[in-house]
């Protein structure tokens, strides 16, 4: 790969990680907005109390509205950490389902904002690969990023994992109607796409105009 | 009309968000409904007009600016507030071509956004007696501009 295209490659990912934190942010922005809303109308609530006879009812289910969006807080907080140690080694231990998990909540924001919903259907007790984790889901971003703009909205993505020939596939299936969104190159190059797989010692099938993906990984890395 | 039968329409994505603000609203004498997405909100309209909008931006669908744009085609003289915890400086100046009152980025002080909201009726009041004025006079051009806001206010 030349330099150009190594250069290409770090923006890219530099680009992936981006758009997950921005969609990371937006969603603890919200939760920390209605915690913040629910605490101000507890304290209007005290301050405007005609009496001194409260109705605990109201309180106690402001404050379980507290706690739901604490605890969503804490859910993102922790997959975003997940998402973060991936990248901490070219080559471990990776368990193909965590990793596709961690796309779907991460990336659930931009895919709402379009209504567009992601499936799952994980292979059960996957078997554990040697790989680099962080290269995985770059290369299953693309695909989920270029069927987020072309799929019409209330449009489905189904990601599905499981075994092939002695491989872990995973299969990125569109439910919708594809856009006509003319001529616009993707931003990942096949150039990019081919290098990334060579690094992993994977294979991709891809159905022509935004049809089904099959990126299979082996289990140990060459 | 009395300041406090002020018609405030919430429109966010985020139903907690949402409702949570409408009842703080509600408790300093604000008749307020609620709306989830651009569609539910342009739909409310047609079953009653509210006197200010306060809109968010980032929601599925249709997009806040997108929303505020139809408003302002079918009900030019509706007040809209843009209430969003994503807007950039580009958003607020794009609001404000629009015809968005104001662009108040979350978290909003609850005071402060019913200063605004109260500011934004007053202003849309007075621009409705000014027309009626005017087309008491029979300046029906003038009166109509100055309904869509269009008037120089020199």
């Amino acid at each position: 790969m030349g330099n150009k295209d190594e250069q290409d490659l770090r923006f890219l990912q530099l680009r992936f990680i981006g758009k997950i934190l921005a969609g990371f942010t937006h969603e603890i922005k919200n939760h920390l907005a209605i915690v913040k809303e629910s605490a101000g109308l507890m304290d209007d609530m005290i301050k405007m109390a005609k009496s001194d006879k409260i109705d605990s009812r109201q309180y106690l289910d402001i404050i379980h509205l507290i706690e739901e969006q604490v605890g969503k807080s804490i859910e993102h907080f922790t997959y975003l950490n997940r998402f973060a140690h991936r990248m901490d080694l070219p080559l471990t231990k990776v368990n193909v389902n965590d990793c596709m998990e961690e796309l779907i909540v991460l990336l659930h924001r931009f895919a709402n904002q379009k209504r567009i919903s992601f499936e799952k259907e994980f292979q059960k007790d996957p078997q554990t690969i040697n790989s680099n984790p962080s290269m995985i889901q770059f290369l299953v971003f693309n695909f989920l990023e270029e069927l987020l703009t072309t799929l019409d909205k209330n449009s489905r993505i189904l990601i599905k994992t499981e075994p092939l020939n002695g491989s872990v596939a995973i299969r990125i299936i569109p439910k919708g109607n594809i856009l006509d969104t003319g001529t616009e190159k993707a931003l990942c190059s096949q150039e990019i796409i081919d290098y990334v797989l060579a690094m992993l010692g994977g294979t991709l099938s891809k159905q022509k105009d935004g049809g089904e993906a099959v990126i299979t990984i082996p289990v140990a890395a060459s | 009309m009395k300041q406090k039968d002020i018609k405030v329409l919430v429109v966010d994505d985020e139903k907690d968000f949402a409702n949570t603000l409408a009842q703080r609203l509600k408790m300093r004498d604000l008749k307020v409904g609620t709306a989830y997405d651009g569609e539910q909100a342009l739909s409310r309209l047609k079953e009653e007009e509210p006197d200010v909008i306060v809109l968010d931006l980032k929601m599925p669908g249709m997009h806040g600016m997108e929303v505020l744009e139809e408003i302002k085609k079918a009900y030019p003289e509706m007040q809209v507030i843009i209430l969003t915890g994503h807007g950039t400086d580009k958003d607020e100046e794009d609001a404000k071509r629009l015809g968005g009152f104001d662009f108040i980025k979350k978290p909003a002080d609850i005071d402060h956004l019913e200063h605004k909201i109260r500011r934004a009726f007053q202003e849309k009041l007075e621009r409705t007696m000014s027309a009626i004025a005017f087309a008491e006079e029979g300046e029906f051009d003038t009166a109509r501009k100055i309904l869509k806001d269009e008037e120089d206010k020199d």
